[in-house]
């Protein structure tokens, strides 16, 4: 807002306002990362209360004993890997065909496009999951990679990034006697860096917090990821696990949390930027 | 990558047979894997579940056809509208309060004199970054009648201990807090988004009028902001009504249902293998969830 009357007032009352605020959206993550360092009854005892002299990492020791998390790191990153890998470079490439090229039937296909963007995705779990288990592939990789490797999204965004790019660029290119697909990777892709970068957070965060599929495709032991490994703690909270004692789970539970959060956490923090470019071109997404 | 050297004077591409035939093909090999993955997973699935919705099959054997009988018994039976209820319930209590927050929080950062707005942004978007499952964990643990920190810190004050997740009065809400705790921040970066596109000068008019504060926010940045606004809420609504995760994790839709979504309700279908039932709940789900993004993009249209 253009602040012209009030340039001398330094703002008090917003200050007030948004730093409330802050502390209310800091206030989760923080609790938990801090928390986790606490010995395990004190999480329960005083849980508003940090004592750095009792500072320990039992929790951590306990949790990584009992809870497959190094499966759920290992099988997300197979998933971030292959489904990761499969977007950025299949849907740039669609993008470009439909950005930049004339052929039969590109208006059907984009139309169908954009109406998966507008199905919840909901609609679409319990037909997946029967063709997984006629395929055989339930609680496999394939299950997690496949559907939805080259997103639907990334194509409609990355069509709009590629259709800006000027033809004189391409027409060039081609009177150098570029091939098709060099146009692409030595052309395109150059140009279009920026737009791409967003594309990379966004679905490395769309990849790594994914949990409704996974949990529905995934959920055994061996192949559940992380965000799945992580769904299953709550549940011992709630009374599920016999012989466990609420302060352990409990601090386990904030130790798994905590370590779930920090590698996106960080991520964020690097790239934010490119994090909130993607954020707001993402959001069209139904 | 190199920047290609571009010739000062362009002519025609050379019209050789190989080159033009290369082009014509290239479209359909870019498009190619896209194609087969969105057929295979997205299309015959969408067909798919339009038959099965049709039949009542349990996953094994063959399916009978029933008609309509899934829809008719989905329409006729209390759970079913007891999860739009639900979801209701939380969208009145989400979406009113996200907006008019929104609002405040993207007009108060848009001011480019605003000290250390940079931090506030980032700090309001870390909930959304961040894991939900993590974060829904995180809740219970928070959140927990007897242990948790919140009612500790409520109890400073000499408030009594409530039982957030336990009683179906206060689940809603408590939900409807980590809904609103995950993606204020997000909506606070599309509002931005939207303020940015609005003239200064129009500001400036108004300060040489005299306006206040207020009366600004209200009679000029709000009917600025409506298109944006509407886009928010449409974007919201489709994510309460499929809301899920929260409520599998949070509260597994308890206690007394009272947090079955209309998106766990579907899922329900699938623990019990009634595949049927649940491909006519997923259908009856996108009509109602795009019913209300048209009512609410014509309702926007027609103050215009």
């Amino acid at each position: 807002m253009a602040a012209t009357t009030e340039r001398t007032r330094p703002r008090i009352g917003s200050h007030l306002f948004l730093t409330l605020l802050l502390v209310a959206f800091l206030f989760p993550v923080a609790w938990a990362l801090l928390s986790a360092f606490k010995p395990a009854d004190a999480i329960i005892r005083s849980p508003l209360t940090f004592d750095p002299t009792t500072f320990t990492l039992d929790n951590y020791t306990a949790m990584f004993q009992d809870v497959p998390i190094g499966q759920g790191f290992l099988n997300t990153a197979v998933v971030l890997l292959c489904k990761g890998a499969a977007t950025m470079f299949f849907a740039p490439l669609a993008a470009f065909a439909f950005a930049k090229y004339q052929w039969a039937g590109k208006n059907l296909v984009f139309g169908a496009v954009l109406i998966t963007l507008m199905l919840p995705t909901i609609v679409l779990i319990i037909p997946l999951l029967l063709e997984m288990k006629a395929l055989g592939w339930v609680n496999t990789y394939q299950a997690l990679i496949l559907p939805g490797a080259v997103d639907a999204f990334a194509i409609f965004w990355m069509r709009q990034v590629i259709t800006a790019v000027p033809d004189e660029l391409l027409d060039a290119a081609r009177v150098d006697g570029c091939g098709e697909f060099a146009l692409f990777w030595r052309v395109v892709v150059p140009v279009i860096r920026p737009g791409l970068a967003g594309l990379g957070v966004l679905t490395v965060m769309n990849i790594y917090n994914d949990f409704v599929w996974p949990v529905v495709a995934a959920s055994s032991e061996r192949m559940a990821t992380l965000q799945v490994v992580l769904s299953t703690l709550a549940q011992n909270i709630t009374g599920n696990r016999i012989g466990a004692d609420y302060a352990t789970v409990t601090g386990e539970l904030l130790a798994a949390s905590s370590v779930a959060l920090v590698p996106l956490l960080v991520l964020f923090i690097l790239l934010q930027r490119h994090f909130i470019n993607g954020i707001l071109a993402g959001s069209v997404k139904g | 990558m190199t920047a290609l050297p571009v010739p000062a004077a362009r002519r025609a591409p050379r019209a050789g047979r190989g080159p033009r035939l290369r082009r014509r093909l290239a479209p359909y090999v870019f498009v190619l894997p896209f194609a087969a993955v969105f057929a295979a997973f997205s299309v015959y699935p969408l067909f798919f579940t339009a038959r099965l919705s049709f039949t009542d099959w349990r996953g094994t054997g063959a399916a009978t056809w029933v008609g309509w009988d899934n829809y008719a018994y989905l329409l006729t039976n209390p759970a079913f509208w007891s999860s739009l209820g639900n979801s209701a319930v939380l969208w009145l209590l989400i979406v009113p309060v996200q907006m008019a927050v929104g609002v405040l929080v993207a007009v108060l950062l848009n001011d480019a004199k605003l000290r250390l707005r940079g931090l506030y942004r980032v700090a309001f978007i870390v909930p959304f970054v961040t894991p939900l499952v993590a974060v829904a964990q995180i809740w219970v643990v928070l959140f927990d009648q007897r242990y948790g920190a919140v009612n500790a810190f409520l109890g400073l004050f000499g408030l009594p201990e409530t039982g957030w997740l336990t009683t179906s009065a206060w689940a809603k809400p408590t939900l409807a807090l980590l809904f609103l705790w995950k993606t204020t921040g997000f909506i606070v970066i599309i509002l931005l988004s939207g303020l940015q596109s609005i003239n200064a000068s129009i500001y400036e008019a108004a300060d040489l009028d005299g306006a206040s504060k207020a009366r600004r926010l209200w009679s000029i940045t709000v009917p600025l902001l409506r298109r944006t606004l509407g886009f928010a809420v449409v974007l919201q609504t489709l994510a309460v009504f499929q809301m899920f995760a929260e409520p599998f994790v949070v509260t597994q839709g308890g206690p007394y249902n009272s947090t079955t979504t209309a998106g766990y309700y579907l899922y329900n279908h699938i623990t019990r293998a009634d595949l049927g039932t649940g491909a006519a709940n997923s259908f009856l789900l996108v009509v109602l969830v795009m019913a209300l993004s048209l009512l609410f993009v014509r309702l926007l249209r027609a103050k215009d």
